[in-house]
């Protein structure tokens, strides 16, 4: 039997299936589409459709560094066609920006490619475990800073997003986890974490993302706190290329609350 | 809930690197109104059980052809995961010191290969029914 063959058949053509997340800009009962986070989803009828599987199976195979590389291929070439105002973001694990020395190189080269700017793109640092090298893993958001890209520290507060990841990395986006987002209109305890993120954030001159949007009360409550870029259901799942027109042209003009 | 609905909300991991035993016990099983999935190396039957509850898991002993005996570490991960997962080890050349350790580590039945898909199915149902 081959080794690798979930991997051999994540890999191949057509094996990882770009969809793409809108990240809402959410102003006076209205909102906008301020950027896209593109995810990935393995092959079809297989249970790798689902990215927790995908990804767990990736970290325990560590085979980060080659289906990061993959999903990155891939979501920038169906990209290439959205909108050029719209920010992209990339998941990239902290383990491929300390192993692979030259991320930051496919990286302009895939974006230059596909002719999409590289300023337009968000490097949403996604981990499991701590980054294998931390100078080379520091060294690599440099030169991706360095070529225009925004760093965005992902599953604020759970797992390797602790301070010392925030300290180190200054991210310019924090994305708090869906954890603290669900049912926070109906608990003061996780509207005083989300809080102290915010004020974090405002202390490093950075923007905060609330993942996991699923209804109008959570809206609310995260306009309370001060936060206004917003992702999740209530807004749109994650779109196939061909179904992110029909959510983006009317979205372009700033849509009133769903 | 009547036995089919009853077992339609069951799942069952197949864990074999041999494409057809999977594809057997997984259409005997769905068969009988499982849900199952089906994995054919260590680190994807991890990431099915970091993700899914099973009632049942039936892994081979060995995944890689080359002297593995991961199905232990199978054991080990699902009841790690969830004690009420039941463990089903099925192997060619178990020896009593592997099946010995198989149980150590939680196994719920050693079954030495090979053994017809009725006898399989016998004694998942009956450690199910426990």
């Amino acid at each position: 039997m081959a080794e690798h063959r979930a991997l051999d058949a994540i890999l191949q053509p057509g094996g990882i299936t770009p969809v793409f997340q809108p990240i809402c800009a959410v102003d006076n009962g209205r909102w906008t589409i301020a950027g896209f986070e593109c995810l990935s989803r393995g092959p079809k009828g297989t249970h790798f459709e689902s990215a927790n599987v995908l990804f767990d199976y990736v970290r325990l195979k560590r085979e980060e560094t080659l289906v990061d590389r993959a999903c990155i291929t891939t979501a920038l070439a169906a990209a290439r066609t959205l909108p050029a105002e719209a920010r992209l973001g990339v998941n990239v694990h902290a383990s491929t920006l300390g192993r692979d020395p030259s991320f930051a190189d496919f990286l302009r080269g895939a974006a230059d490619a596909n002719e999409i700017a590289f300023d337009r793109l968000t490097i949403e640092i996604v981990e499991h475990a701590p980054p294998w090298d931390g100078l080379s893993f520091l060294s690599m958001l440099d030169r991706l800073r360095d070529y225009g890209a925004r760093i965005a520290l992902d599953d604020v507060g759970l797992g390797q997003s602790n301070f010392k990841m925030l300290l180190d990395v200054r991210p310019d986006y924090m994305k708090i986890d869906r954890y603290f987002i669900e049912h926070c209109a109906g608990d003061t305890n996780r509207q005083a974490v989300i809080e102290v993120i915010t004020r974090l954030a405002e202390r490093f001159g950075a923007r905060v993302v609330a993942e996991g949007v699923e209804d109008e009360a959570t809206v609310k409550a995260l306009k309370l706190l001060g936060i206004t870029l917003m992702q999740g259901f209530y807004f749109s799942e994650p779109l196939e290329l061909h179904a992110v027109p029909a959510l983006y042209e009317p979205a372009r003009t700033n849509l009133p609350l769903p | 809930m009547n036995a089919q609905q009853e077992q339609m909300t069951r799942r069952i991991l197949i864990v074999d690197d041999e494409d057809l035993i999977v594809m057997a016990m997984r259409k005997y099983f769905e068969g009988l109104g499982f849900i199952v999935d089906g994995a054919y190396e260590l680190e994807e039957a991890q990431a099915l059980l970091a993700n899914y509850r099973y009632d049942l898991v039936i892994a081979d002993l060995r995944l890689t052809g080359i002297g593995g005996v991961e199905g232990l570490q199978i054991v080990s991960d699902v009841h790690q995961r969830c004690a009420n997962t039941r463990v089903v080890l099925l192997s060619a050349f178990g020896t009593p010191e592997i099946e010995r350790e198989s149980y150590n580590r939680g196994a719920d039945a050693f079954l030495h290969k090979p053994k017809a898909m009725m006898e399989i199915a016998h004694v998942a149902r009956t450690l199910l029914d426990q």
